[in-house]
Formats: C-alpha cells, sequence, structure tokens
C-alpha cells in the first residue's frame, strides 16, 4: 500500500500587504509561509490508515512542486511521520493546472493506491489542484472527502464527501483513487521537538520539473479594492437594532 | 501599519493654559508605590508611558506637608527641596520623550495618619476620618486656613522648581478642598461653612494663590469628584459641583472630573466585576456642558472607538487612564501604529490598586509583568534582547497564565521554537473558567491577547490536547523544559486556619464540591442549601456564593476570617460585592470554622469559642473554598523518578516550573512568575531571579559624602 500526499506550503498573510512592483503578486516581504491546513489533514490521514492497517509495508510519499524555499512544509508532514519527501523543483508560474501537470509523471511513478490532496489551498483557494491531477492520472476522484473506510483486499473504499447544506454523500470508489481532503476529517498529531530536528536532517528527493506547458491564466494585475461607500451604524436597543436589519434584510432581498 | 484616520482626533494637541499637551492621551494621578523615595523607580515607570505616547502624566497624590502624610500608604511628597530633586527626574524623563509633567498636590485632612510625621493634620470640622482609624484633624480657624493655603503656593513653587508643567489643587477623593466643599465634613457656621459660596471659598481661594503663584507658565488642574452617593451629605453634581466650575473656570486651566469619596473609591476605579469602561461619561459630560476650558477624565479606556466617541460626542476633551495605562503604557502609540490587536487591555481586577490599599508596595498589574519593573529590574514592556541561548528549544508544558506568559516571551526572545504544550483543546488554563464567574468576563483578556501574540511568533507553535508524562517529556526533543502544570482547590478540606483536613471533607462524593468541579467539570450541585465553606479570603468563595444564590440556590458563605473576601477591600470590590450577596439573601457567617461535614450538615465553632459549642447548618450540598494546591506531579515525577541527570543525558539540560505549579499564587503573580523566567532564561541560574535594584539608602555611600 503506497499513499502519494500532494502538499502546498501556502503564503500566510500578515496584517500588511504590499505589492510588488509590477503588481502581479504580493510582496514575499509581507508573507510569513505554512503547510496548507488541508495539506496537513490528507498527511494525517494517510497516517491514520498506515497506523490502523498496521502494516510496516506501507509508505507514505510527500510531494511538493516549488523551490528549496518550500522544503519547511515538506519536513512538517515528514516529522508528522511520512516516509520520504520528492520536491519538483520548480519556480514559474503557480497556477493549479500548471502544478498538475508537473505533479503528474512524479506521482504516476510512484505507482499510488492512493492519492491525496487538500482539498483546495489557503492562499489561493482555487480547489482545483487534485481533480486536475486525476484528470492527468486518469484515476477516479472524489472531492471533499470527510471519511474514508478502506478495504484494502476488494481494492475498494467507502467514502464520505461534503456537499452544501450539511447533505453528506457516501459512495464507493475503486482504488487506485485521488481524493481531495477536507479539514475536520481528523485531528492532525502535532510533530514532537525531536521528530522537527530529526525530519530536518532526512534527505528530500529532487526531481526535475517535466514540461509545464500553457498556464491556465496570468496574473495581469493585483490591488486592494476599492473602498466602498462605508458602512451603515446601527443604534438604538438590541430590538431596535434587531428590527432594523431585519427590514434591511427585506429590502435587499426584494 | 498606519493609524485609522478615524481615531485622528486623539492626536490633535490641546492647549492647558500656558501649555500645549501634543495628544488627548493622558496619565491621570495614580500611585505606584515609589513615591519621592524612590524616585528613579518613579520615573522610569513614568516615563515609559511617555515613550508609549502619552502626552501627559501625573505623579501619584503629591503631599504638600508633613501634616499630609499618608503613611503607611505611598505618596509622592513635595515637602522640601530634596524631594524637588528626587521628583525633577521624573520631569526630565517625561520631557525627553515630549510629555508634560504633572503633581497632584494634596493635603489629606483628617484622612492623613501622619504615622510618619507624627503631625497633626488640619480639616474643616473635627470629625473622625471615615477611612482611616482613629485619624482627627485640628478643627482650622483662619489662621489656620493662610497656613494651609500658603503650604499650596510654597509646594505648587517646589513643583515648577522640579520641572512639573500642571499642578493640581486636589480635591477629590474626599481630601481637604472637597471636604470644605462637602457638607458631610464641613460643619462650619463661619464663611467657610454653611452656602455653597462659603464652602466653595476655601478652594477658589487656594486656586486662585497656586495660580497667582506659578499660573503665568504652569497650567492649574483642578480634580473634583461630581458625586459621592451619599445623599444630601455628600458633593452633588448640580448643587455644588456645576456652580464651582463656573465660579472657577475662569482660574483653572483643566477641569479632572471623577465621582465617589475615598472610603468607597471603588465608584471611581472601577471593578470591571461591577461596571464596563466609561461608567463616569454622565458626569464628565455634565461639567463639559458647563466649562469653557478642556475636561479630562478616567474611565478605564482600552477601545480608541470608546474615546474618539467620548471626544465627539462632547464628553471628554482628553482621555484620561489609569489602570490601561498599566496594563499597556504604549497603548496610545499602538493606536497611532494601527496595532490595535497588539494592545494589553486592562481586565479591571483592581490588584494594581490593591498594592496602595494594602500600604505601599510596588504597583502590579495582572496583564503587565514589566509594570513597576522599569528600572528596578530594566524590563521595558516592548523590548526584548534576543536570549544568548536561543539556539535552544523549549517546551513548556501547560498553558495557563503563567506558561502562556512564558511562552510569549521567550518567543519574543528569540528562542529557536517554543512548543507550548496543553492537555485541554485551547489555552487559557485556569482562566478558562475563572471568567465565567459572575461578573469576571473581561478577565478573559488575559487570554485573548496571549493567544493572539503566540499566533503572531512564528518561533511558538502552540499543541492542544496533548498530556505529557515524564517519559513524553523526555523524549519530546527540547533542550530546556518549563513545567506549567498549574494547581487545584483541594477536596478534602485542608486548610490555612487549621492546618489540618476538615473531618468528612470528601469531594469525590456528589455532595462536596470543589471551584473546578462546578465551573470546569460541570458537577452538577444537588438540593436547595449550600454552603460554601472559604478559607481563602480573595474571590473565589464570594463569586461561587453569589453564582450559586444567582441560581436560586439558598447559600451560606462561612468563613474562619472576620470579614468574607478580606482581599477584596483591597481591589475596591468588597462593597458592593456585599450588596450583591445581601440582595442575594446569602447568609454570611463570619469567624466559623467547620469542625466536621456530613452527608446534609456542616457542623462548625466560632473560632474564639475555647469551650468549643458547636452549631449546625443544614446542606444539601458543601463547596470547598479552602485552600489551592500545586499540580506538581509531573514535576515531582522528572525530578525524582526519572532523575535531572538522566534528562540531562537525553540532551534536556534544564527543567524548570513556574506558576501555581509551584505554589498556589495571584493570577498576577503567574503571569510574572512565567515572564520573570524568559526574561532571565539566559542567566547564571534562571531558576532564581536575579537580584534587583533597590532604592536604598547605603549608609557607606552617605558617610563617605560627609
Amino acid at each position: 500500500m503506497k499513499i502519494v500526499v500532494c502538499v502546498k506550503q501556502v503564503a500566510v498573510l500578515g496584517d500588511e500587504v504590499e505589492f510588488t512592483d509590477d503588481a502581479r503578486d504580493v510582496d514575499p516581504d509581507f508573507l510569513d509561509a505554512s503547510l496548507n491546513e488541508w495539506d496537513s489533514y490528507a498527511t494525517e490521514e494517510a497516517l491514520r490508515i498506515r497506523e490502523n492497517a498496521g502494516s510496516d509495508g506501507d509508505e507514505i510519499v510527500v510531494v511538493s512542486v516549488g523551490d528549496g524555499d518550500v522544503e519547511p512544509a515538506m519536513r512538517r508532514c515528514l516529522a508528522m511521520g511520512a516516509d520520504r519527501a520528492t520536491r519538483i523543483d520548480h519556480s514559474g508560474s503557480r497556477d493549479p493546472i500548471t502544478i498538475a501537470r508537473l505533479l503528474a509523471p512524479v506521482v504516476n511513478a510512484e505507482s499510488p493506491d492512493l492519492v491525496f490532496c487538500g482539498v483546495q489551498s489557503s492562499d489561493a483557494v482555487q480547489a482545483a489542484t487534485g481533480t486536475a491531477l486525476a484528470e492527468l492520472l486518469d484515476l477516479a476522484r472524489v472531492a471533499v472527502v470527510t471519511r474514508i473506510e478502506l478495504d484494502t483486499g476488494a481494492r475498494r473504499a467507502t467514502v464520505h464527501r461534503e456537499l452544501e447544506g450539511g447533505l453528506v454523500d457516501v459512495t464507493e470508489v475503486d482504488t487506485p483513487a485521488l481524493l481531495t481532503i477536507q479539514t475536520g476529517i481528523n485531528q492532525p498529531r502535532y510533530a514532537t521537538l525531536r521528530a522537527i530536528k530529526q525530519a530536518e536532517q532526512e534527505p528530500i528527493q529532487l526531481v526535475a520539473a517535466g514540461e509545464e506547458g500553457e498556464p491556465a491564466y496570468r496574473v495581469r494585475r493585483m490591488f486592494a479594492p476599492p473602498k466602498g461607500e462605508g458602512a451603515e451604524l446601527l443604534d438604538g436597543s438590541a430590538a431596535d437594532i434587531a428590527r432594523r436589519i431585519a427590514g434591511i434584510v427585506q429590502e435587499r432581498l426584494k | 501599519m498606519a493609524r485609522d484616520p478615524k481615531y485622528d482626533i486623539l492626536f490633535e494637541p490641546i492647549q492647558l493654559g500656558p501649555k500645549t499637551m501634543k495628544n488627548r492621551f493622558y496619565q491621570i494621578p495614580h500611585c505606584n508605590g515609589f513615591g519621592s523615595e524612590k524616585p528613579l523607580s518613579q520615573a522610569y515607570f513614568r516615563a515609559m508611558k511617555a515613550e508609549g505616547g502619552y502626552g501627559a502624566c501625573c505623579t501619584e497624590y503629591c503631599s504638600i506637608s508633613p501634616e499630609s502624610d499618608d503613611t503607611h500608604r505611598v505618596s509622592a511628597r513635595l515637602w522640601d527641596d530634596e524631594d524637588v530633586k528626587n521628583l525633577s527626574v521624573m520631569c526630565e524623563m517625561l520631557h525627553e520623550h515630549g510629555a508634560l509633567a504633572a503633581a497632584e498636590l494634596w493635603y489629606g485632612g483628617p484622612h492623613a495618619p501622619c504615622m510618619e510625621s507624627r503631625s497633626v493634620p488640619r480639616g474643616p470640622s473635627q470629625i473622625p476620618s471615615d477611612f482611616e482609624y482613629l485619624t482627627y484633624a485640628k478643627e482650622m480657624d483662619k489662621d489656620d486656613i493662610r497656613e494651609v493655603q500658603q503650604l499650596y503656593v510654597d509646594a505648587a513653587i517646589r513643583a515648577r522648581e522640579a520641572g512639573f508643567d500642571i499642578v493640581y489643587v486636589y480635591g477629590s477623593h474626599s481630601y481637604l478642598p472637597q471636604q470644605f466643599l462637602t457638607p458631610y465634613y464641613n460643619k462650619r457656621t463661619d464663611e467657610y461653612g454653611g452656602s455653597f459660596e462659603n464652602r466653595a471659598r476655601f478652594w477658589r481661594e487656594t486656586i486662585e494663590q497656586v495660580r497667582e503663584a506659578v499660573g503665568d507658565d504652569t497650567a492649574i488642574a483642578v480634580r473634583m469628584s461630581c458625586d459621592m452617593f451619599m445623599g444630601d451629605a455628600g458633593t452633588q453634581l448640580e448643587r455644588d459641583c456645576l456652580p464651582f466650575v463656573e465660579l472657577c473656570d475662569e482660574i483653572v486651566d483643566v477641569w479632572d472630573i471623577n465621582v465617589s469619596g475615598i472610603s468607597e473609591w471603588g465608584e471611581d476605579a472601577t471593578p470591571s466585576r461591577f461596571y464596563p469602561s466609561g461608567r463616569l461619561l454622565p458626569w464628565q459630560e455634565a461639567v463639559k456642558k458647563v466649562a469653557k476650558k478642556p475636561v479630562l477624565g478616567v474611565g478605564r479606556f482600552t477601545s480608541p472607538d470608546l474615546m474618539v466617541d467620548a471626544i465627539n460626542s462632547g464628553k471628554l476633551d482628553i482621555i484620561a487612564t489609569c489602570r490601561p495605562s498599566i496594563s499597556d503604557p504604549f497603548l496610545p502609540k499602538k493606536i497611532d501604529e494601527g496595532r490595535l490587536d497588539d494592545i494589553r487591555e486592562c481586565i479591571g481586577c483592581n490588584i494594581c490598586i490593591s498594592r496602595w490599599e494594602i500600604g505601599g508596595p510596588p504597583v502590579i498589574c495582572t496583564q503587565n509583568a514589566t509594570a513597576g519593573e522599569e528600572y528596578r529590574r530594566g524590563w521595558h514592556p516592548e523590548k526584548f534582547d534576543t536570549a544568548e541561548n536561543a539556539d535552544n528549544d523549549v517546551l513548556v508544558v501547560g498553558a495557563g497564565p503563567a506558561g502562556m506568559e512564558c511562552a510569549m516571551i521567550l518567543g519574543k526572545r528569540g528562542m529557536r521554537r517554543v512548543h507550548l504544550v496543553e492537555a485541554a483543546d485551547d489555552m487559557g488554563g485556569i482562566m478558562r473558567w475563572i471568567p465565567q464567574l459572575p461578573g469576571l468576563g473581561e478577565w478573559a483578556r488575559v487570554v485573548n491577547y496571549r493567544k493572539i501574540q503566540i499566533d503572531k511568533l512564528r518561533n511558538v507553535e502552540f499543541i492542544p490536547g496533548t498530556t505529557l508524562d515524564a517519559n513524553g517529556v523526555k523524549e519530546y526533543g527540547a533542550e530546556i523544559v518549563v513545567i506549567a502544570t498549574g494547581g487545584y482547590w483541594v477536596g478534602d478540606g485542608l486548610n490555612g486556619c487549621t492546618h489540618d483536613t476538615i473531618p468528612g471533607a470528601d469531594a469525590s462524593q456528589p455532595w462536596c464540591l470543589t471551584p473546578e468541579q462546578i465551573m470546569r467539570d460541570g458537577k452538577d450541585v444537588p438540593g436547595a442549601r449550600v454552603v460554601v465553606i472559604d478559607n481563602d479570603g480573595y474571590f473565589m468563595g464570594v463569586s461561587l456564593a453569589e453564582k450559586l444564590a444567582s441560581e436560586g440556590k439558598k447559600v451560606t458563605l462561612m468563613t474562619h476570617l472576620g470579614h468574607i473576601a478580606p482581599y477584596m477591600h483591597f481591589t475596591l470590590e468588597a462593597p458592593n460585592q456585599h450588596r450583591k450577596l445581601h440582595k442575594l439573601g446569602v447568609d454570611i457567617v463570619t469567624s466559623h470554622m467547620p469542625s466536621r461535614i456530613e452527608q446534609g450538615a456542616v457542623v462548625a465553632t466560632h473560632v474564639f469559642d475555647e469551650d468549643g459549642h458547636e452549631q449546625t447548618w443544614e446542606a444539601d450540598a458543601v463547596v470547598l473554598v479552602t485552600q489551592r494546591r500545586s499540580n506538581e506531579a509531573l514535576y515531582r515525577e522528572l525530578k525524582d523518578s526519572v532523575g535531572f541527570d538522566t534528562l540531562r543525558g537525553e540532551g534536556i539540560t534544564a527543567c524548570y516550573r513556574i506558576g501555581d505549579c509551584e505554589a498556589p499564587r495571584l493570577i498576577a503573580d503567574c503571569v510574572f512568575s512565567g515572564h520573570r523566567l524568559a526574561r532571565e532564561i539566559d542567566s547564571e541560574n534562571p531558576e532564581v531571579p536575579k537580584p534587583f535594584i533597590r532604592e536604598r539608602r547605603v549608609i557607606e555611600r552617605e558617610l563617605a559624602a560627609v
């Protein structure tokens, strides 16, 4: 059993934001970085599947696309317990289709039983990489997964996926398959300082990026949205304010 | 980040007579335990607020004469030229930051016990103080009036000489000028008593004389209480205060408006338990409508929106803060820089004030561990040196007040990695449930502030829902371990009165409960009749009594002490807490200690009854607020079972404990404990606090100067 988890080191906005001189990106001086929250759940789910199976032969491989700066996110996954990590060396376009194209041959070469992606990344929030990768790998795909019951022998999984309005779709999928993992599916473990230190010493396999093709989109300009006309402040008792809000909502619904 | 333009008004200069204040942030007179005799502690303490952006900072009440000696409490003093020299340091340091310096000239009358000077205070009438025991004033004749007014003038001249820009003729809190204005104190039948004009005469003449002496280049401030909450006897807004403002507006440069007398000055320095921010605004607004001169006043303002609203709605010209400036001396600067989530908001616990009431140890603050430590320990609330051993990883076990503070400061000191590991699913420890006691919601700010800060620190990671045993700590991979596992209320009745358990007390029984069981674990309090046994003397017993009575229980609050919750006298919470419990029908039993507890009854004796007569209180439930103990199991296991030598073999060079885990203490002292360790994590022996500078006479130095 082998699970490949595709992870991303996301940018985290601080209190202030400025854009680069060409206005096509956020100035990196104003960004922190961390492992994408969804990917920590995906990694944890892979670790739990291995632990529940109790099979030492199972392997969890973390794959990411980027330059050397993205390695802290990968090392966080190693500190959590992933077995090895592969970085696809790339510093160009980061649109999800390009990323999926770069991931596909590397993931394919691993011949995994399961491929996990986070539902989305917290910085770009496009929720497209997993689906695009499934298409390129010709794998069955289930998105927004909140529960996995794996039948290894039958090479089949019963999967819960979250729909709008609190609905849950329970479906079956044959493996290999690609699942995009939703937050809340588990409680990701924390790495001890010792595990973090050990992960720092582990090698990360570096592979050259393949053909990235045409990007799915280009960023023309980033800017702060213009200020609106301002908010109306409601004064009065709680009942008065509630009545006013109800009135405004009714007005807008017309 | 830049300031939000909606706060611009707070940064507009304002004219106070001959002086210009650069913005609207004013540190109201308040005590700190330093006075004139710890001049460097005094100067550094006030200057920190000036550095943090305050436009003016004042002394605490500043005695004008040995006749106004408040010992055992600590005031500033301007009795002689030596005091001038000492207080001039404060003025110089404030001026360096562009802030004005103010002196609150004070004459206490009958409230000043003169325990050091052994002088006799003078007052309008001879009635003993309602604040201080056994203290009478000499009833002033006309010569006395002239002499005391001259004391004000002489002190004002000394204040100017020291470098003060603003001098007060301070009345509120029932001090001499206000005593003349108030029928409760003033029973005179001469031209200084009776009618409003007569009662106002002493104060007006004194202001005139001080103005005549120093007013050409010094701003004259008057601090007045607009309601003493004692009906006709006390000062009243319409009858006394507004006419006084009209009478004296011409000769006053700035009005400082508050409420209350001295014996219940918690109505002014309001605990958050009873009042929200801005409680004094109605009185301040009333004065502002009459006064042509600027009006300033307190209201425990921490929110810039409330400040702006107070100014824009015509209630105040200048935002005065006392406790919020202790909690965060950089409040103005953080508003200016748009860093609102970095503001360390005052929680209104009044632990700062308790120190003055106790008699003058240095000020402390639950939120700001550096308050009072600016000079003697050299601590800056916003600046942190990188630790010399910053290449170490630290494990902090327990995210209560001590653990949170320690992890935060270690993060700010640049330790490589700090892991704050907590058994529960969120930060806070005891501060997750204490703020759920009646009226204590604002105390949750202790957690909120630290949570936000820790979240911003990239080298600090919070790890919830994880319980570590000694082996877990050993294997964790840290070089430095800090144990902050807190404490607990005992379930067997062990207490500081009998130094023994209470026979029958057993919190494993359904009818016997501890504070944590009620507040944290949700253990049901059975039946209608509850006896709360309080041997602690601070907020826990009375808060639980109030909570249970509010829920409809018939509550008896029993203590071995002579008063319930005596420490709440120091925090000014006592009077209103008494009123609350009285209104809720809580039966208060003082000076009684249980001799045994059984299901259905508490049997107790009077602590001074040598014959041991027992009395029985029927009780469906018994709540034990007897004492706390440290949760030191993990520390003991590490030290005694695993052994520090073994830990060193695992690369753990040091293991410390902080907060309640070492010994139960005030929340403020838990925060201090965590802060202190983090500040000194790279000292020779971080376990032992480094010596602090003691401002004291050193006889060798003095003899050498002879």
